[in-house]
């Protein structure tokens, strides 16, 4: 090995190193700044849970505030004892979570952000406009009534603990449904959704988490420094959570760690080193500030990953080789004896699939659409009815009607710009038909969301690859098989024996696909580094995985060499003899003419034409569209 | 509401001079906001520091240096496309570059903000920085004799320049050939690179008009209140963020309309409930939550690239 990726691997750890030396030698120093450490690392990771998702919140200092003052005011004016009244303030913070999350979630980027904003700063008004209960604008201290000894009431220990404990929440967390769909939101949200992923529900769940935590770490601060004032909760607090996320990354739960650890730590131990020789910065009071905001500048521009990042590999096997180790070794060993079974399966022998099965289910084939039965069989699976879609008033799709029977293949062809994608993205809820009707077994979905369509058993590949690309192969398969895995965030939380079972069994389903795709190497790698064939295969696998009545390929084989596309030619034709319904987008002719039962032909945005490929390939109107005439 | 209040014609009038100069500094502070958002599809959330530190380089031509008004003036006003500037080559541009998203961009603009504020804070402690009376009379006038509606030197010097700025943006926007560029960036970069556009030169005239604002707005205001201070900047901040978004974000007659709207409903609430001061400061808040979850294009739309 060189030394550059040595150096590449210690770096990491030394950041690591640094990091807890700078605390220890922070909290050696003067143990009263144990407290302020771990707070601030628990405002961080309520920080982390939603930047995450990629949603920029600036609501933590709000909830912080709420947690401090509930708590304070519950323990000193009411009385409660502390261990009541610090989860009583965590409650209040859900609670209002709830009520602002969800209209507050609707705005996009740069907008939630300034609606999180304004919140934070409704509550710091709404403290000063109570002096009664709050202190008013002179805060809660001695002479409003809230005596310093009654309200220092907390351990740096039960707050290390409590640190622990939302860090393992993470943790377990991270390989789960829950975490899988997290970070599917972060990178594609678009993919997620037609994978059946609630955007909104994992959305609010992260807000409400952010909430609770960011109270708790509020509720500390009060029981710790013992006195409040509404400047502790201002837009400066806000900026300084949202620091120490960034710096550390948003990648990963131990990213918001290290941030604060750091931010904490070094502004503290540059005063005490340098002492006064600094003269201008007043008592270098403002030096968190300007580390803060420098550190938000820096990453920003040149690290944007933050330091955990520099794990990015490490980060990503490690989840992967905790995973495997969940669905355990001889989970592996079947797999492989499954291989041989399904590739004896392509060579259309049915004898080849006698092996061993056991209690590995579906692991040894690819998983059979979910049928439909009760005397629908011979009504269409999917009907576009009258369907039209227009962008400002370019008519990309009009007054499209076709069927789609069970079992079929369908082609779906047409000159560039004829409609094709806007016809798949209607289908699967991306946007409205601007007219007409889609209905899935007589029933209407054209107004459901992207994740109500998938769970109808609508999977999809997208023409411009639409993966998540930092996660690994085997994730994305996985994210695929969302809707099917029964577990909940609590269950992951908590491992119980479900969640384990499950999700070895949703592994093995993965592993199981990918393996029928010759793609189990692969499995590890990130999803983003593979070729682009290759890509297009794991978003194949990845839908897969969803089970679909319905599957559509968005040009499959675009990109794909010839002897690639002949391969997917045979794989689209197992598919169906394993009685898939499927609608292929598709430029290679060959391809198309081959495996689908029926063609239909647009052309700016219009049906031309619909019939079995022979007779299409002789109609007049499509010879017309493709070829021209004069 | 105290309705005899309401009958008073004085104190009506009162209200809406005092209303109006505080819209027109909430307009004049609000359009380099939005001018920057529209062209450049940047949150900058230094608008609100840059603007602090003009009113502190005004108070060092003016009180320190002893200069005259006018250069006192013109020192807050280069002060801001000074700041503006170095805010686009620092933290700006490289992101551009890189073809980060606008989250990016705003998060490196919290950043800006925190040093700038920090860094005013440790020059200038948090004592706060008053004019000489030499600089600006600061006794009223009165329309109407004595008993009549009362008007400060500050307030005329407002009215007057925000309706030379407004005129000057629009004119400046609409009418000559560097005010079409910068249109054509706010619609595509890209085309009007392959047009031959200075892409990187436009943007910076475009930080130098927005800086100017900010400095306009940060001298004006601290003629009016004379209370400078480094955390002035967060008073302003959020009533910049809900004037742009009630007035439509990137719209520029948004901006004009939201501020005085803002600046009307905040002096007479003040002026005519019971209890107004004390809830002054919450207005902007709630104006700003209510517009984003019932209308959040604004009253004028936002800017059409961003609806899509």
């Amino acid at each position: 090995m060189s030394a550059v990726p040595l150096r590449r691997q210690a770096l990491p750890w030394i950041v690591v190193a640094a990091v807890a030396l700078a605390d220890l030698l922070l909290v050696l120093r003067n143990p009263a700044d144990a407290d302020r450490l771990l707070i601030n690392v628990i405002l961080a990771l309520s920080a982390f849970a939603t930047l995450h998702l990629r949603l920029l919140s600036l609501a933590n200092a709000g909830f912080m505030a709420i947690g401090a003052y509930t708590s304070a005011i519950l323990s000193v004016k009411l009385g409660l004892p502390v261990a009541l009244s610090i989860p009583a303030a965590v409650l209040a913070c859900g609670a209002v979570a709830m009520v602002i999350g969800l209209p507050v979630l609707k705005l996009k980027d740069v907008y939630l952000a300034i609606a999180t904003l304004g919140f934070g700063e409704i509550v710091r008004v709404l403290i000063i406009l109570l002096p009664g209960l709050t202190g008013g604008p002179t805060g809660a201290n001695l002479s409003t009534g809230f005596p310093y000894a009654a309200m220092r009431a907390t351990s740096t220990w039960v707050i290390a603990a409590a640190l622990l404990f939302i860090a393992y929440l993470f943790w377990s967390l991270g390989p789960s449904k829950t975490g899988r769909a997290f970070r599917a939101i972060r990178e594609n949200p678009q993919a997620a959704a037609t994978m059946g992923i609630n955007i909104t529900g994992y959305k609010s769940l992260a807000f409400l988490l952010s909430a609770l935590i960011a109270g708790l770490g509020g509720a500390f601060f009060a029981h710790s420094v013992g006195s409040l004032d509404n400047g502790d909760f201002n837009f400066t607090r806000a900026v300084n959570i949202l620091g120490y996320a960034v710096l550390g990354g948003s990648g990963a739960w131990f990213g918001p760690i290290l941030g604060a650890g750091l931010l904490t730590a070094l502004p503290i131990l540059i005063r005490d080193s340098l002492g006064a020789s600094i003269g201008f910065l007043h008592n270098f009071a403002q030096l968190p500030n300007i580390l803060t905001g420098a550190s938000l500048m820096l990453v920003i521009i040149f690290m944007p990953g933050g330091l955990a990042s520099t794990f990015a590999l490490g980060a990503g096997a490690g989840a992967g080789a905790r995973a495997g180790a969940g669905a355990g070794p001889d989970a592996g060993a079947e797999n492989r004896s499954g291989a041989g079974a399904s590739r004896a399966a392509v060579r259309g022998s049915p004898a080849g699939r006698g092996g061993d099965r056991r209690d590995v289910p579906e692991a040894d084939e690819i998983p059979p659409p979910d049928t439909v039965s009760e005397g629908l069989a011979d009504c269409c699976l999917l009907a576009l009815d009258g369907v039209s879609r227009s962008f400002g008033g370019v008519e990309a799709l009009s007054d499209v009607s076709l069927e789609i029977r069970e079992g079929g293949v369908y082609g779906l062809i047409g000159p560039n710009g004829a409609g094709k994608t806007t016809l798949m993205n209607l289908v699967t809820g991306l946007f409205p038909p601007t007219s007409g009707r889609i209905l899935w077994r007589g029933r209407e979905i054209q107004a459901k969301a992207p994740h109500r369509i998938a769970r109808l058993g609508i999977s999809r590949t997208y023409q411009n690859i639409q993966l998540f690309s930092e996660m690994s192969t085997l994730e994305n398969v996985t994210a695929g098989h969302h809707i099917h895995i029964g577990t909940s965030p609590f269950s992951s939380w908590m491992r119980l024996p479900r969640e384990r079972r499950e999700e070895a069994s949703a592994q093995r389903e993965a592993t199981a696909i990918l393996e029928r795709l010759g793609m189990e190497e692969l499995a590890a790698r990130p999803a983003g580094t593979l070729s682009y064939g290759d890509q297009r295969r794991v978003e194949i696998a990845r839908a897969l995985a969803l089970h679909p009545r319905l599957l559509l390929l968005d040009e499959p084989a675009a990109g794909m060499n010839e002897t690639e596309t002949e391969r997917l030619g045979l794989f689209i034709g197992e598919l169906k003899r394993h009685g898939y319904t499927i609608l292929v987008v598709e430029h290679h002719m060959d391809l198309v003419m081959s495996v689908c039962d029926e063609i239909v032909v647009l052309n700016f945005g219009r049906k031309i034409a619909q019939g079995a490929p022979s007779v299409v390939s002789r109609d007049e109107a499509v010879l017309e569209a493709y070829l021209g005439r004069e | 509401m105290d309705l005899s209040l309401l009958a008073d014609p004085v104190f009506l009038a009162q209200n809406l001079v005092d209303g109006i100069s505080r819209g027109a500094l909430y307009a004049v502070y609000a359009l380099g906001f939005t001018l920057i958002f529209g062209v450049l599809d940047i949150i900058n959330l230094a608008h609100a520091a840059t603007f602090m530190w003009c009113a502190f380089a005004g108070w060092l031509a003016m009180a320190a240096l002893g200069l005259p008004l006018p250069l006192g003036l013109a020192a807050a006003v280069v002060a801001g496309a000074a700041i503006a500037v170095l805010l686009e080559l620092v933290a700006f541009r490289p992101l551009r570059r890189a073809g980060a998203d606008r989250l990016s961009s705003m998060i490196s603009s919290i950043g800006a903000s925190l040093i700038l504020v920090s860094v005013a804070e440790a020059v200038f402690g948090s004592q706060t920085r008053r004019f000489p009376d030499k600089v600006l009379d600061p006794r009223p006038l009165f329309i109407g004799g004595a008993g009549g509606v009362r008007i400060s030197r500050a307030q005329i010097l407002i009215l007057v320049s925000s309706v030379l700025l407004m005129a000057a943006l629009g004119f400046f926007i609409r009418r000559t050939r560097m005010g079409t560029a910068i249109r054509a960036i706010a619609a595509s970069q890209k085309a009007s690179r392959l047009l031959g556009i200075d892409v990187g030169g436009v943007v910076i005239v475009t930080f130098i008009i927005a800086g100017a604002l900010a400095g306009a707005a940060g001298i004006l205001v601290a003629l009016l209140t004379n209370d400078i201070v480094p955390g002035m900047g967060g008073q302003i901040e959020l009533r910049g963020l809900a004037v742009v978004i009630l007035g439509g974000m990137g719209n520029i007659e948004g901006a004009v309309l939201g501020g005085f709207i803002l600046g009307l409903v905040e002096t007479f609430v003040i002026a005519y409930l019971p209890g107004g001061s004390d809830i002054k400061d919450a207005i902007a808040f709630l104006i700003l939550f209510f517009i984003l979850l019932v209308k959040p294009d604004g009253l004028l739309g936002r800017k059409s690239a961003d609806r899509a």
